[in-house]
């Protein structure tokens, strides 16, 4: 019999040291792991290096919280409802340390750290400045059968990643049908993969589908249910974005009362911040507009 | 003569620039480059392949705020990482056109997304770049695009250089292995272009009813003006009633042209409709 891997979603904290560096999976508005955040948040895990690509609302509370030393990332945005308030402030104070490396080349550092490599090459960035700030990442090098100059980028390998995913089994065989930003490769760069899933299901229903499993159980070290996990980004194909839970956000922050918002994640359990932030009619609205969103029909 | 409102002039001038050759990328929320894209598709360019998200050859879709990726994935033809995607179009060559929209660019072509003021003590931190170094550094061509066109946005020289394409003649960048195309800023009040290293931007065409002089006093960096400019096309009656009836009914390309307060009205109104409209879907949906 295969392992069983499932553990609740309040011992994260053992499985997330102080300190760590922890890579956070999603991407623009999609599928972070919000719930894994939202448990560090209640836990106070704290003084983390968090290694996020196109990152949101996941870094901004973390550094909302106080729990990030250090902050690995390509972007950090609300998109449409404005800049990331606590991002914005903790780089302006000088209160966060960043390394900012441009997005393809973040793919490129993990998919390094996935296979066990120091660095990968890749072609120039252009006049890019992002190589001068940030010199631990970037390195030109020269092809050894060519001659031509490249740029090596270095393999980001986080001791822990946190990967949100639509449906995995016992043994973490983990099932995404959306937008999965680089999950697949932060999953196979981390030491540790921790995986939060919509909801668990028996071994047979992965098989049954198995070009979903973007994301295999010998990787995986525990899985943890959290439906909804990734609100208010969104889990396509089960629910949108939950924009207005967004913009009450950036309103709140806006008007000096991020501390109040913090505070109360941090008091609540996950089911708790279920039915306080998810009622039924909220429910119904967002996973109608992940159902019903129109398609153009080219004819 | 077809009654349109600017956005849909530089949307339409966008979508001239994708055609069936190609691929185009969807990436940070930048409607006007969305709705141009759909455009494209419904139109000349069917052939294109869109990737939104990562949701390779998604369809067209209808712009709106919670459930794009939703529906660029339910009709999708592939579904990749992002490292796949950025292997294959970014790094592998395939990209044909993106747009990008920073909060400046200047005479070189460099723009910001990372700060104004200085990088280790800015006075705004902004988002960050994501993938726009690359993006502009590897695909053929280049859109990078403004709501407003001034001397605030269009500066002398950037905070800090997130990206700039390098080099820019045809001939150094296929040496380098790279694809070769210009760089055009397209502009309430006219299309700028830049393909060459040792020569500033120029103007390629002026927006109608729009003056030389009035884009130059607005530049804060060097154009040149030829003798003759060319009038940028306007809109056909097809076109905007594609965008105003199908692509984007809402309205979501004003985004970019509104002040703070303004955004916040108009994202605060389309909310309000769509979880109206959602609420009622759920129950035809439940009858």
């Amino acid at each position: 019999m295969a392992a069983n891997k499932v553990v609740p979603l309040a011992e994260l904290p053992s499985l997330v040291p102080p300190g760590a560096s922890v890579g956070l999976g999603g991407a623009w508005m999609a599928n972070h792991p919000m719930a894994a955040v939202r448990q560090l948040i209640r836990d106070r895990i704290g003084d983390l290096h968090v290694i996020g690509s196109l990152s949101s609302i996941d870094v901004d509370q973390l550094i909302a919280a106080g729990l990030v030393r250090e902050l690995t990332f390509s972007m950090v945005s609300l998109e449409a409802y404005g800049l990331a308030p606590h991002f914005r402030r903790a780089v302006q104070d000088g209160t966060l340390r960043i390394n900012e490396v441009s997005g393809v080349a973040m793919n490129v550092a993990l998919d390094a750290g996935a296979r066990n490599l120091p660095f990968l090459p890749m072609r120039d960035i252009g006049a890019s400045e992002l190589p001068e700030v940030t010199p631990g990442a970037y390195a030109e090098i020269e092809c050894p059968f060519t001659g031509e100059r490249l740029l090596g980028i270095r393999a980001l390998n986080p001791d822990v990643a946190l990967v949100h995913v639509l449906r995995a089994d016992a043994a973490g065989n983990a099932q995404v049908e959306g937008p999965m930003g680089c999950d697949p490769e932060l999953a196979r760069a981390a030491r540790r993969l921790v995986v939060t899933c919509e909801e668990l299901v028996d071994t047979e229903t992965i098989a049954a589908n198995p070009a979903s499993t973007h994301i295999p159980g010998f990787i995986v070290d525990a899985v943890i249910e959290a439906p909804f996990g990734a609100h208010p980004t969104t889990h396509v194909p089960r629910y949108g974005l939950d924009a207005w839970a967004v913009m009450a956000y950036a309103d709140a922050c806006g008007e000096g009362r991020g501390a109040e918002v913090l505070a109360e994640l941090a008091s609540e359990t996950e089911e708790g911040y279920r039915e306080r932030a998810l009622d039924e009619d909220r429910r119904v609205v967002l996973e109608t507009v992940a159902r019903e969103a129109p398609t153009l029909e080219t004819a | 003569m077809t009654e349109y409102r600017i956005e849909e002039l530089m949307v339409c001038r966008i979508a001239s620039e994708v055609d069936d050759s190609g691929v185009t990328v969807l990436g940070s929320f930048t409607p006007l480059a969305y709705a141009s894209y759909m455009l494209a598709k419904l139109t000349h360019a069917r052939d294109a392949y869109l990737v939104g998200f990562n949701a390779i050859g998604m369809p067209p879709v209808e712009l709106n705020l919670t459930g794009t990726e939703a529906a660029a994935y339910r009709g999708a033809l592939a579904r990749w990482s992002f490292l796949t995607t950025t292997q294959t179009v970014h790094l592998g060559k395939r990209g044909l056109v993106e747009c990008v929209s920073p909060a400046q660019i200047d005479g070189t072509g460099a723009f910001n997304l990372a700060c104004i003021g200085d990088y280790a003590h800015p006075k705004v931190r902004m988002p960050g770049g994501a993938g726009s170094p690359e993006v502009v550094q590897h695909y053929e061509r280049i859109l990078v695009y403004f709501g407003r066109h001034d001397r605030r946005t269009l500066v002398e020289q950037v905070s800090f250089r997130t990206g700039q394409r390098a080099p820019l003649s045809a001939e150094e960048r296929r040496r380098r292995g790279l694809l070769a195309g210009p760089v055009r800023i397209i502009t309430p009040l006219a299309v700028l272009i830049k393909d060459d290293d040792e020569r500033p931007f120029r103007i390629e065409s002026l927006n109608p009813g729009v003056a030389a002089e009035q884009v130059v006093e607005n530049t804060g960096f060097e154009l040149e003006v030829p003798a003759d400019i060319p009038t940028t096309a306007e809109p056909t009656a097809d076109q905007v009633a594609l965008l105003r009836e199908r692509i984007d009914p809402h309205g979501t390309t004003r985004f970019d042209f509104l002040d703070a307060q303004e955004r916040k009205q108009m994202l605060r109104d389309l909310l309000q409709d769509e979880w109206d409209r959602a609420l009622a879907a759920s129950r035809v949906a439940a009858r």
